[in-house]
């Protein structure tokens, strides 16, 4: 949807289309809280927290909430224009790829092939961009997101590595863009990629400066205090946990002297119920898509769908900065159709 | 290596310039005559637009921060008021007099002074809160007259004149670089119109039409004061200033 009416004034006058309100004479905020909010359809991929201009809307106690809208809110409908459930157009399969295969990254140690890290700093070697975003973690395993510029920040940092916590990357992502000279890249949940292509779709300054969304197989993602509490009820101790896993149905948390496992389902009672509608493990619409599904351990499943991602992938295979092995789709088919079955839960 | 030696004077010499300072010596005793200012009994006529201490007018303030984004010396802090905007206070320990704020206020809030002689007991006197700086401050006057500095044929002569100098004058304010505010990335507004909210003198225009669902966003650039608020909240960044 293209946005702006060019008047021929020069820089003085323009038009902005602003979305039509489903809900009339109401705010664009009230409109976002009753499609997508109190319906259990939000994600909390935060988009309309890094777009909100009042810079009110927040991730409050597990909700996205925007106190006292009645008052603050501005009414511009930036919310509603990026918000990818407003007219969610659920996306599922594996989608469209170039090049569907393995990696393990040489420089860089992670979950897995630690691609995602790769892709991100190959594309700073290649001069792509200036700054990646990573998420970090503190010895609770609460997610902080990081901007880094450099190999140098990494070995200070534990970046790699899945948190199954959600992370506030999008506010970042706003904020790197608005810092950076030549271009961003970021990691991130398939909710989070449908929200980035939602934001460069509206607007120019998010298509010029994002220049490398790799997505990560996702089935599900959790919310910290529901999930710590979980954990800590299981005999999780998290001053010794090391990495978290889903592997075959189980979830797996590694700690220095323990390992606690139990089944996946016993999770579904904490199951954010944005994660209920999601019908993308791959994240359809990145330019890179990584996980551990689909290749032997210690390698990451690369599914590279864009030109740009194409570019970064033999820039890596050029430089030898990774192992290649080899990605079996078919393993991706049991998660894939089972995130498929969330379609019955998308009531509009 | 060259060596500097002291100069070799004939005895001509000697006693040509042995007389001129004699003469200089008696004359002196004779009618004293001196190039200082007898401070505080005379004060030295300072130019109007003298860089001193400085007053500050809340009228015509506009809380855009100009003053203090341009501070060199961090001297400026704003402060918020009761009446809900920021005002500046100055911290007189930290300000160089370089006046910068003052060229750079669009509003011509801020207004140079010729009081240069304020004492601090303490550091912490030094920074003046907005209220001091609308008055100026308290100064004990004992001047009788006014110094002029005449400079003729390369000889500097003082001019005494029995008045009181005026210390605050009104100054016609710095023209400055007149700028104006200008959308560089038009697709990327928001149309929430926090420009239009935040101008002061009612530049920016915005104008929902329900019918067709957009926004007219406009700058009027005749209106356009150059301050730069818009510039500051935009929270796409996609205002500029530019030259007029």
């Amino acid at each position: 949807m293209a946005t702006v009416t060019e008047t021929g004034k020069g820089e003085a006058e323009w038009e902005v289309k602003i979305p039509e309100k489903k809900l009339k004479d109401r705010l664009f905020f009230e409109n976002l809280k009753a499609m997508v909010i109190d319906t259990q359809m939000c994600s909390r991929c935060l988009t309309c927290v890094s777009i909100c201009p009042s810079e009110l809307i927040v991730n409050e106690e597990d909700i996205v909430d925007f106190p006292n809208y009645e008052e603050k809110c501005l009414d511009c409908g930036a919310c509603v224009r990026v918000c990818p459930r407003y007219d969610y157009k659920p996306k599922s399969g594996l989608g469209d790829y170039m090049e569907f295969t393995a990696g393990k990254s040489k420089r860089f140690k992670g979950q897995d092939g630690a691609m995602g890290t790769e892709f991100i700093f190959s594309a700073i070697d290649m001069g792509l961009i200036d700054r990646g975003l990573f998420v970090d973690r503190d010895e609770q395993w609460r997610t902080s997101v990081f901007h880094v510029r450099g190999k140098e920040q990494l070995e200070k940092l534990p970046l790699g590595g899945t948190k199954y916590v959600f992370a506030d990357i999008l506010p970042e992502l706003k904020k790197a863009v608005m810092f950076s000279k030549v271009g961003v890249g970021v990691v991130g949940t398939p909710c989070m990629v449908s929200g980035i292509r939602k934001l460069q779709e509206e607007f120019p300054v998010f298509r010029e400066k994002v220049k490398l969304v790799v997505g990560l197989f996702c089935t599900e993602n959790f919310h910290y205090n529901e999930v710590s509490k979980y954990l800590i009820e299981k005999g999780v101790d998290f001053s010794k946990l090391i990495k978290t896993d889903i592997m075959k149905g189980k979830f797996v948390a590694t700690m220095t002297d323990d390992e606690v496992k139990f089944k996946v389902s016993q999770l579904t009672g904490i199951l954010p119920s944005g994660c209920n509608v999601c019908t993308d493990f791959t994240a359809v619409e990145s330019d890179v898509s990584v996980g551990s599904v689909g290749s032997v351990a210690g390698f990451s499943t690369t599914v590279v769908r864009t030109e740009a991602g194409k570019e970064i992938w033999d820039y890596i295979k050029k430089m030898g900065n990774a192992e290649v092995g080899e990605g079996k789709v078919e393993e991706l088919d049991f998660l894939i159709n089972h995130k498929k079955e969330r379609e019955k839960n998308i009531k509009q | 290596m060259k060596k500097v030696g002291t100069p070799e004077y004939d005895l001509s010499d000697k006693l040509k310039y042995h007389v001129s300072a004699l003469s200089t010596a008696a004359k002196e005793m004779a009618l004293p005559l001196n190039i200082t200012t007898h401070y505080p009994r005379e004060r030295k006529r300072q130019p109007d637009c003298f860089r001193g201490y400085m007053l500050f007018d809340p009228e015509r303030c506009i809380s855009c921060f100009q003053c203090s984004f341009v501070c060199p010396a961090n001297a400026i802090w704003m402060k918020d008021a009761p009446s809900g905007r920021y005002y500046p206070t100055v911290d007189y320990g930290k300000c160089i007099f370089c006046h910068f704020c003052i060229d750079s206020c669009p509003g011509g809030a801020l207004k140079t002074t010729k009081i240069h002689d304020v004492a601090y007991k303490t550091m912490d006197e030094m920074f003046t809160s907005t209220e001091e700086m609308i008055e100026p401050p308290e100064i004990i006057r004992e001047d009788v007259g006014v110094v002029d500095y005449v400079i003729d044929k390369e000889d500097l002569s003082l001019k005494r004149t029995k008045e009181k100098d005026a210390l605050i004058v009104d100054v016609e304010p710095s023209q400055g670089v007149p700028m104006v505010s200008v959308c560089v990335d038009r697709g990327s507004c928001l149309a929430c119109k926090v420009c239009d909210r935040i101008c002061e003198s009612g530049a920016v225009s915005s104008v929902v039409e329900e019918a067709t669902m957009t926004v007219k966003m406009a700058i009027d650039a005749e209106k356009c004061t150059g301050c730069g608020l818009c510039v500051k909240e935009c929270s796409m960044q996609i205002l500029r200033l530019v030259r007029k």
